[in-house]
């Protein structure tokens, strides 16, 4: 124990190891972290990549009905998704997504497959 | 003689992170018979495994375990370049060991703040969790989060470390370096900790090896083995010699580990310096042939194996998983008999006991 008191005594001069939120901001994202994926409806032509080779099955494509259904609980943004994407319409930003209450399921309606078409 | 009494210790515990339970026979506070009872955790990941395609398996091996998430990734993926057999560039081959040092910096830092927590020396514990927090920060930044880190694909890794990265990785671990000492200080050599510690839980040489232990466990007991000495990723390249030490107690299995906490952050201090220019990566050419493939890795608890089988197609036909804890959870058998009741859980915990990679 005595030799811990330096330490200790150290810690009463050091400042806070934590943020005092709400007081002070939380910490920015690290530019590459993995916090949540977007989708560019723009962008998407429902080739099915991403449902494809996606861990969590967290995609899931419907062409007859124009729909990228994505199950945001599911996802466990590992990136591959983004990777495989041959039109990079999914990009992975470092934000984190709020806590949610119940499971989101959003649904996008992609206009690229249109213009293709 | 005093009666005897059969107390359950677990499966929920205040001391166990997860759940396990043993059996505990008591003559009045002295322990005189253990029966471990596991399964509580059971997830059926190898049978998932297989019916997975090969790709997707890298995320979930990672979730075998919440601690050694990186090694059981770079294993899965290890085990599988085997099977065509793939070459992996030796970039990658440096990143990956520099991963798997980080993380057995961050796991050993976390064991010694729950065995500072065990034996109830909460500020020690409060101390080596916040210079954790700088290595979990360190792997957030170069792979992108802080736990399930998904950088190794089959074929290399999916990102590279920048010069900027690698200045702050340096600059980071020197400080940790600098943090850590102070507080190992303190756990080799304070009065209170020697107490609770030496001469606790004694393992012989002979014991551990006859009950095929691993990991810190076995080297405190005195035996020179370590996945690591087999020099492959970087650990060829950069001159590894395990530590060792002989007493085998407790306190034994503490300074085993706080060596290797210096030695983790040397070894990334020295990977950095040497790590080559080049790919990270190459693409694996269709499906794993039907071969079979065994790979061992040195986790922060010890020898982990993978055994792989492939069939030419997208699925495993098999994959094994042999992890550490389940190996040296037969060594309580020997080293609680003849403990008192409050040496119970430090003994418990200089195991480093994961029982979520156990039960898989």
């Amino acid at each position: 124990m005595p030799l811990m008191l330096p330490t200790v005594i150290r810690n009463f001069f050091g400042g806070y190891a934590t943020r005092l939120y709400p007081f002070r901001d939380v910490r920015e994202p690290f530019v590459r972290a993995r916090g949540h994926i977007e989708f560019d409806e723009k962008k998407c032509i429902l080739c099915g990549n991403c449902a494809r080779r996606c861990p969590a099955a967290a995609i899931e494509i419907n062409k007859e009905k124009n729909e990228l259904i994505f199950n945001a609980a599911h996802c466990i943004i590992c990136e591959v998704c983004a990777e495989v994407c041959n039109k990079d319409a999914i990009s992975v930003e470092p934000k984190w997504r709020a806590p949610f209450y119940s499971k989101p399921v959003e649904v996008y309606h992609p206009k690229g497959k249109e213009k293709a078409s | 003689m005093a009666p005897r009494t059969v107390a359950p210790f677990g499966p929920q515990h205040p001391v166990f992170p997860e759940p396990i339970q043993l059996k505990i026979t008591y003559e009045d506070e002295k322990v005189v018979n253990v029966v471990p009872a596991i399964g509580y955790g059971h997830r059926g990941i190898e049978k998932a495994c297989e019916l997975n395609e090969y790709q997707k398996n890298i995320y979930l091996c990672e979730r075998i375990c919440g601690i050694c998430s990186c090694i059981h990734g770079i294993s899965y993926c290890e085990v599988v370049e085997r099977l065509w057999p793939i070459d992996v560039p030796p970039r990658a081959k440096y990143l990956r060991t520099i991963w798997s040092e980080m993380s057995r910096t961050h796991s050993h830092l976390l064991w010694l703040g729950l065995m500072a927590d065990a034996f109830g020396f909460e500020s020690m514990f409060m101390q080596f969790w916040r210079i954790r927090e700088k290595v979990l920060d360190l792997l957030e930044m170069t792979t992108g989060q802080r736990v399930t880190h998904s950088v190794s694909v089959i074929g290399g890794v999916r990102r590279d470390i920048d010069d900027e990265q690698k200045k702050k990785c340096i600059k980071v671990l020197m400080e940790v370096r600098k943090e850590s000492e102070a507080l190992i200080n303190v756990f080799i050599n304070d009065y209170t900790v020697k107490a609770r510690t030496v001469g606790k839980g004694v393992l012989t040489k002979e014991q551990a090896i006859a009950l095929g232990c691993t990991g810190p466990h076995l080297r405190a007991s005195g035996v020179k083995e370590d996945c690591r000495m087999q020099g492959l990723q970087a650990y060829g390249d950069l001159g590894f010699e395990p530590i060792v030490e002989k007493d085998g107690d407790s306190y034994a299995r503490s300074v085993v580990r706080c060596r290797e906490l210096l030695q983790a952050i040397d070894l990334q201090l020295e990977a950095f310096s040497k790590m080559p220019e080049g790919e990270i990566a190459v693409r694996p050419k269709g499906n794993p042939p039907a071969n079979e493939a065994f790979y061992r890795a040195e986790q922060p608890r010890g020898e982990v194996v993978y055994y792989a089988k492939g069939n030419g197609t997208r699925n495993l036909e098999r994959l094994h998983v042999r992890t550490p804890t389940y190996a040296n959870i037969p060594s309580l058998l020997v080293m609680l008999p003849g403990c008192e009741l409050p040496d119970v859980p430090v003994i418990i915990h200089s195991l480093d006991p994961c029982i979520s990679c156990t039960e898989r």
